[in-house]
């Protein structure tokens, strides 16, 4: 199994303040919430019928699918409410001199 | 982990039509608007109650009770946006308000919004769309449409199949199976809810349950087979939103009652953005997506044009 390592996603100043903000690495797309809590990531695609997440309604805790308001608890990527029956996808995420990386 | 799909919204980014700063702003939610708008439609209902209860044994019961009913089936707009969690901040309130407005007119909560999802994931795809309305084959099957029948007999079908645990297979697709069960809960409540009510008339001898609620929603809901038809019914079986889906330039109080869901278009694009937001987004897509200016009238001129021939019939056109 490969190695993980820390790698750079977005600088915390591109972020949108209290909301989730669209992020790229190679070639998968990442939403970076901005919660109560701090910074977390999942995999930007909904595990319902695969919309971006980063188009959906967020309040600091959950982020809504844009599609079909599913709800999800963005600091652990629990469903919470239908149609979102299966958990997101987190990916490890902390903040290295200003910067928000993953682990990956 | 599923695929990402193009969704509409997703599109409209792409055509540059939407900025990301747009969308939040208009997708900001509140509870005040809505409370607001459910305040003013309760008195509506109230005030044409009390007109059937003055117009009481006389012929002009029957305008009445038309009224009434047109402001009741209403109901149905109400609990569609509530079915997006919209009109409400407080998420539970979009589930209570919704789950009332669907027992108003027999269309269980829950169900309506897993096949809801469907119909917003293959809009006016035939055999993928659950909400789908053909467009009709002749005048007759049009105004047997409009009269309500077949709606009624497929509403109290799928009540009365989930009450005795039955899920059909075109429902299993869209309804996931650690759901089917709470499906055929509500389905046994509704039911319990109807026996309940009826019971309670017939103890109370007093049936005002047939003439302020069930004649004036079976009177009424042609109109809302109408309004609902102009939604999507003339227009092609495509998947582009831009060609599936009509916006209808209503009034005042028709966009009042229908929670402003005459901008259906704008509804499919970004089926996030509250009801109150919508005109908003109407002029951001001005020229993006089909609309009708005549209103709801001008999208049945289209409608019955296509079936008598008058037009090319929009069920023709391939994707």
């Amino acid at each position: 199994m490969r190695e993980k390592h820390w790698r750079d996603l977005i600088p915390v100043s591109e972020l949108e303040k209290n909301d989730v903000t669209p992020a790229k690495h190679g070639s998968l797309d990442f939403a970076v919430y901005d919660t109560v809590d701090g910074i977390f990531v999942s995999l930007a695609r909904c595990s319902h019928q695969g919309a971006n997440l980063c188009y959906g309604y967020f309040d600091g805790k959950t982020i809504e699918c844009p599609l079909h308001q599913g709800l999800f608890d963005a600091r652990t990527g629990e469903p919470k409410a239908s149609p979102a029956t299966r958990k997101l996808i987190m990916i490890e995420a902390r903040v290295h001199e200003s910067m928000v990386q993953i682990l990956k | 982990m599923a695929e990402e799909v193009l969704t509409p919204i997703s599109q409209a980014m792409k055509d540059g039509v939407l900025t990301r700063k747009d969308l939040k702003e208009l997708m900001t939610r509140s509870n005040g608007p809505g409370l607001l708008h459910l305040l003013i439609f309760i008195l509506c209902y109230c005030v044409t109650g009390l007109l059937i209860l003055l117009t009481q044994g006389s012929l002009w019961m029957i305008p009445a009770m038309f009224l009434h009913g047109i402001i009741l089936v209403h109901h149905f707009s109400l609990q569609h946006e509530c079915c997006h969690y919209t009109p409400f901040k407080t998420r539970w309130l979009n589930e209570i308000i919704g789950t009332y407005c669907g027992f108003v007119l027999v269309i269980p909560n829950k169900f309506f919004r897993y096949e809801h999802c469907n119909h917003h994931t293959y809009t006016q795809i035939l055999g993928k769309d659950p909400e789908l309305i053909e467009l009709p084959i002749s005048l007759w099957k049009y105004l047997w449409y409009v009269s309500s029948i077949p709606y009624w007999k497929a509403k109290f079908s799928e009540l009365f199949n989930h009450t005795l645990g039955r899920i059909s297979d075109i429902e299993k697709e869209f309804i996931p199976p650690e759901e089917r069960s709470s499906v055929i809960l509500e389905a046994r409540l509704y039911s319990l809810g109807y026996v309940i009510i009826i019971l309670a008339s017939w103890y109370g001898d007093w049936w005002g349950v047939i003439w302020y609620w069930w004649l004036p929603v079976f009177i009424g809901e042609p109109v809302m087979r109408a309004i609902r038809m102009a939604e999507h019914v003339g227009r092609p079986n495509i998947t582009d939103m831009k060609q599936n889906t009509r916006t209808s330039l209503v009034s005042l109080p028709m966009r009042f009652l229908c929670w402003n869901m005459n901008y259906h278009a704008e509804h499919h694009y970004a089926s996030s953005i509250p009801f109150h937001a919508l005109p908003k987004l109407h002029k951001k897509l001005e020229g993006f997506v089909h609309v009708e200016s005549r209103g709801y009238w001008g999208a049945h001129f289209d409608i019955i044009s296509q079936i008598l021939g008058f037009k090319p019939r929009s069920d023709n056109i391939k994707n």
